[in-house]
């Protein structure tokens, strides 16, 4: 058993505060992305969960126990870092062997588990070779090796695909899922990539200036934002966020109104200043109430991106089919998908405006 | 150079080039290193009397009254002696004193300054102020470690053995650890505090991280210094020279000692040179296995 709880940490360098007040649960043998923009703490988290760092308030558990002043060995953790750290003067068979070569673990057990995680890992052909005559992709499997040779309960890992290419990324991706699975570990993985992170994870905490922004599922997070600052950084293009107010059902922005579904939104909510929030996937062009210039067209391949011009607020990106006919300089009415808006406060937070359960109920 | 048939003319004309620009260093080499070198060759061939520099051709006889006598062995023992402590001394110090500069930025900036100091100071001062700090009589250590209670007689620090061999054994390695904390400290510097984080992870001590993680970066460099040091120490002359003068008697009269007192005390030139030239064989083991290590580690 090894659930994670973070309570009320935080964490102030001599000059920085890097955390402030973050309460994280993760659950035994729960794939976790910690998502945010560089410098939003993530690294600091991570660290912290290893024992790298330690947290000037609250309490961090690991399996119930609090580890606040355990040393990283003693921790049932293991980590692999963006620079994979390995040991340049070892082979990869001895980097692997490392960990339970500390713990005392005798020769013929230790060769036995290094040449099983060599296979699980396709490293057999590679094990008496330095870490210098190894690819990227080859370094980053040997660190994987020496973080799982061991059988730790908990798993953390600092960016570790950001040294590829796509295309091993990619396959990296699907490796990493696959060996979750096998091994039905705790796994903390630090992202800055959302793409990772959606496709991943059982569960996104997107950060932001060190605080928590959100913690649920990646569909959670794409389709119920909980504030501004998530659903703009989550999806690309991201989120189409129009500045305007709210009256009854109708939402202003630079003169033109549109309809809101007033049920969609918390029974609190009151009329004024708001954010209202459509993906480019829900907007439609050609069939609606407000009047549009088309600015730019991007052909993708597989679909078009196009940028609109509306009057009172910034460019609007929606999706089209490739097939679709749209020139620059055309003028076009567009509509939202009703169910699918997102309103927020203007103010303070950024807190989403709707109700919580309202994808769900979707038929 | 030949001209290979597959050679352009651009690549020959590179060739030429090449000769060209390292003529004037081939010249002075030759004019510094080479000319002296033969010199002392063709002088050990000689029965020298030094003030006038005239003596018959004895051939080989000088070398075989080395090789038979006494004092080229006794030398060539005090000489490893001194050259394997203070070096033993150098880079234990040297090593220890850079690990603790390394960690502490604060430390680090003024400590290095001071560390360097030794380095800097010309021998005769240095060895001016240790033979003050040795004295028998009116001496700082003695009278330290009598105030501490470590001895209760002064001890004759220069003048007897084996104190004079630990004494500049002592002074050597305070001269020159310097070197070893510099070259050191630069490689500390380029080792990333990942490789400490993930030894931390996989459950090594402090201990444990010195000798899996430092240590291994450090061998290259720890080579180049040990057979530098080696060279140097192995000739070392003014500082023995100016503390014991290769006494008390001979007890710590080094090869370099030795080979001034034969030719500027005795007179003996051609004897000198063939000491010398003994010397430097032995030293050339040093400087093959350098250049071997040195070369090496390029490919
Ligand atoms: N040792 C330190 N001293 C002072 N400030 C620090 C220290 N380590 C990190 N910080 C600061 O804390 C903040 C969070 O750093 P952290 O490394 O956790 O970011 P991150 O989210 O991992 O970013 P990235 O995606 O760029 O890796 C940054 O603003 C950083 O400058
Ligand atoms: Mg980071």
């Amino acid at each position: 058993m090894a659930d994670i709880e973070l309570r009320n940490v935080r964490k102030a360098f001599i000059n920085f505060v890097a955390l402030e007040d973050l309460n994280l649960r993760i659950e035994d043998g729960e794939f976790v992305a910690l998502l945010g923009p560089s410098g939003c703490g993530k690294s600091t988290t991570l660290r912290m969960l290893a024992g790298l760092e330690f947290p000037t308030d609250g309490e961090i558990r690991i399996g119930g126990k609090v580890v606040n002043d355990v040393a990283p060995g003693k921790r049932d953790i293991a980590m692999v870092f963006q620079s994979y750290a390995l040991y340049p003067h070892m082979t990869v068979a001895q980097n692997i062997a490392y960990p339970l070569k500390k713990r005392g673990v005798d020769k013929a057990e230790r060769d036995r588990k290094v040449e099983r995680a060599a296979a699980l890992l396709h490293l057999e052909p590679l094990l008496s070779r330095k870490p210098k005559q190894l690819s990227g992709g080859q370094q980053q499997r040997v660190a994987l090796g020496r973080a799982l040779v061991r059988e730790p309960e908990v798993f953390l890992l600092d960016e570790p695909l950001s040294n590829l290419d796509a295309k091993l990324r990619s396959y990296m991706r699907i490796e990493l899922i696959e060996l979750h699975r096998q091994l039905g570990k705790t796994m903390v993985y630090v992202t800055h990539d959302q793409l990772e992170a959606m496709t991943m994870a059982h569960r996104i905490a997107v950060m932001n200036g060190g605080k928590l922004q959100q913690f649920d599922t990646p569909d959670a997070i794409y389709n119920r934002p909980a504030n501004l600052f998530v659903a703009d950084f989550i999806g690309t293009p991201s989120m189409n966020l129009m500045e305007g107010s709210l009256s009854g059902s109708n939402f202003t922005v630079g003169g033109q109104s549109v309809t809101i579904d007033r049920s969609r939104l918390k029974p609190e909510t009151t009329d004024g200043a708001a954010v209202l929030g459509v993906r480019p996937e829900d907007i439609m062009l050609g069939d609606g109430t407000i009047d549009a210039v088309v600015e730019l067209v991007e052909n993708t391949g597989h679909e078009k991106i196009v940028a609109l011009a509306v009057k009172g607020c910034d460019r609007i990106l929606a999706r089209a089919p490739s097939g679709s006919a749209i020139t620059v300089g055309e003028a076009v009415k567009i509509g939202f998908d009703q169910t699918k808006t997102h309103l927020f406060e203007k103010d303070g937070e950024g807190r989403r405006l709707n109700l919580d359960q309202d994808h769900n109920s979707l038929p | 150079m030949p001209n290979r048939p597959n050679q352009t003319t651009l690549e020959r004309q590179y060739a030429r080039l090449g000769i060209l620009l390292i003529a004037p260093t081939v010249v002075v080499f030759s004019a510094v290193i080479v000319y002296p070198l033969l010199a002392a060759i063709y002088l050990s061939l000689f029965s020298i009397y030094t003030p006038t520099l005239q003596g018959e051709f004895v051939g080989i006889d000088n070398y075989v009254k080395l090789l038979s006598g006494k004092l080229f062995w006794q030398s060539l023992g005090v000489t490893l002696t001194w050259t394997v402590g203070t070096l033993t001394l150098q880079v234990i110090f040297g090593v220890a004193m850079a690990l603790l500069l390394n960690r502490s930025f604060w430390f680090r900036s003024l400590a290095r300054s001071l560390v360097l100091f030794p380095y800097f100071l010309s021998t005769v001062v240095a060895v001016l102020v240790w033979r003050w700090l040795f004295n028998d009589l009116y001496g700082a250590l003695n009278h330290i470690l009598m105030r501490v209670g470590v001895i209760d007689m002064p001890l004759d620090w220069l003048g007897s053995m084996p104190n004079a061999m630990i004494g500049i054994i002592l002074v050597g390695a305070w001269k020159y650890f310097p070197f070893v904390v510099i070259a050191v400290l630069a490689r500390l510097q380029t080792i990333p505090e990942h490789l400490y984080e993930a030894a931390k992870i996989d459950g090594a001590g402090p201990i444990a991280r010195f000798f899996d993680v430092t240590l291994p970066q450090l061998r290259s460099v720890l080579t180049v210094i040990i057979l530098l040091r080696a060279i140097w120490d192995f000739k070392e002359f003014d500082l023995i020279y100016l503390l014991t003068g290769g006494g008390p008697v001979t007890s710590t009269q080094t090869l370099a000692l030795l080979v001034y007192k034969e030719a500027f005390s005795l007179n003996q030139m051609g004897q000198a040179a063939a000491y010398a030239v003994a010397m430097m064989l032995v030293m050339l083991v040093f400087m093959v296995v350098y250049i071997r290590r040195t070369g090496t580690k390029e490919t």
